[in-house]
C-alpha cells in the first residue's frame, strides 16, 4: 500500500437542488514529473512519476473516465459538470504509472 | 620534448575532447523515460484519419499570455443537449509543440449535464492548445488557441 495522498473534492456551488448541473472539482497533491528534469541535489534525473488514470463515479457508476498525461500540472486539477440524480457519494479513483492507487470520497447532498 | 610536439599534442588532444564532448551530453540530455509524441500522431491516434472541422460550438479559454509555463490553466466549454441520443463523447486537450502532445482525454457520459472540463497543463514553449472534441455521433469539432509563456514549464 503506497502512502496515502492528499486530495479534495469540491463540489461548486456549495448549494444545490436534483436535477441542477454541479461543477466538480478534484485537486491531488501529486509531483507529476515529466521524467526529463533533474535532481538539483544528487544531479540525477528524476524519473517519471505521474497521474494516468482517473475515474469519477456516482454511488459506484463512473459518469467520467479520464487518461492523463505528464503534461499535466504539477498538483493537477480537474474539473468535471454533473447532473445531480438526487442524494449519492462521489467517488474519484485514480491511479498513477507506478502502480499506485488511491481513491477519494464524498457524498452529494442535494436539498430541496 | 620538443616545444612544438608538446602544443600540438595539446591541439590535438582538446580537438578531440571538443568534439567527443557534445555528443555525450547530448546523450545525457536526451529524454528518457518521458513519452514522445507529435502533434500530428496524436491527432491521427484520436481521430483515425477522420475529417477535423473547426467549430464554434467549442470554446476554449487560455490566457493570452502566460508567465510560467509549468501552470496554464485550460478551459473547454462545448455546447451540447447531454441527451443519450446527442452528447459529448470525449474532450481531449492537446499542444502543439511539446515533447508530448497529447494532455488529457476526457470520457464524458450523459450524466455530466454539459460539455464541461477544466484543468492546467504545462507549456514547454509559445505554441497553441488545442481542443478536439468527439461527438456522439462519431463527429470531430476541434478549437485551438495560442498562447506566448515567457518562462517554459516542461523540463
Amino acid at each position: 500500500m503506497a502512502e496515502a495522498r492528499k486530495s479534495m473534492i469540491k463540489i461548486k456551488p456549495k448549494k444545490f437542488k436534483v436535477g441542477d448541473t454541479v461543477k466538480v472539482d478534484f485537486i491531488v497533491i501529486h509531483p507529476m514529473d515529466t521524467g526529463l528534469k533533474k535532481n538539483k541535489k544528487t544531479g540525477k534525473i528524476k524519473p517519471a512519476h505521474f497521474i494516468d488514470n482517473i475515474t469519477f463515479s456516482l454511488d459506484g457508476k463512473p459518469f467520467t473516465t479520464m487518461k492523463v498525461w505528464e503534461t499535466v500540472s504539477t498538483n493537477p486539477y480537474f474539473s468535471v459538470n454533473l447532473k445531480v440524480p438526487g442524494k449519492g457519494k462521489i467517488t474519484v479513483d485514480y491511479t498513477d504509472n507506478t502502480g499506485e492507487k488511491n481513491s477519494k470520497s464524498k457524498k452529494l447532498k442535494p436539498k430541496g | 620534448m620538443k616545444r612544438r610536439n608538446f602544443i600540438k599534442g595539446i591541439c590535438a588532444a582538446s580537438a578531440v575532447a571538443a568534439t567527443i564532448t557534445p555528443s555525450v551530453l547530448l546523450a545525457k540530455d536526451a529524454p528518457k523515460g518521458g513519452n514522445v509524441l507529435s502533434y500530428d500522431a496524436a491527432v491521427a491516434a484520436i481521430t483515425g484519419g477522420k475529417a477535423v472541422a473547426d467549430s464554434t460550438k467549442v470554446s476554449l479559454t487560455v490566457p493570452e499570455i502566460a508567465e510560467n509555463g509549468a501552470v496554464v490553466p485550460v478551459k473547454v466549454n462545448v455546447e451540447s443537449p447531454m441527451t443519450d441520443a446527442d452528447h459529448v463523447k470525449a474532450i481531449h486537450v492537446l499542444t502543439t509543440k511539446n515533447g508530448n502532445a497529447r494532455c488529457a482525454d476526457v470520457m464524458l457520459t450523459p450524466m455530466n449535464g454539459k460539455g464541461y472540463f477544466a484543468t492546467r497543463v504545462k507549456l514547454g514553449g509559445t505554441q497553441d492548445v488545442v481542443a478536439l472534441v468527439e461527438m456522439s455521433d462519431g463527429s470531430f469539432l476541434r478549437a485551438a488557441k495560442p498562447v506566448k509563456v515567457t518562462i517554459g514549464g516542461c523540463g
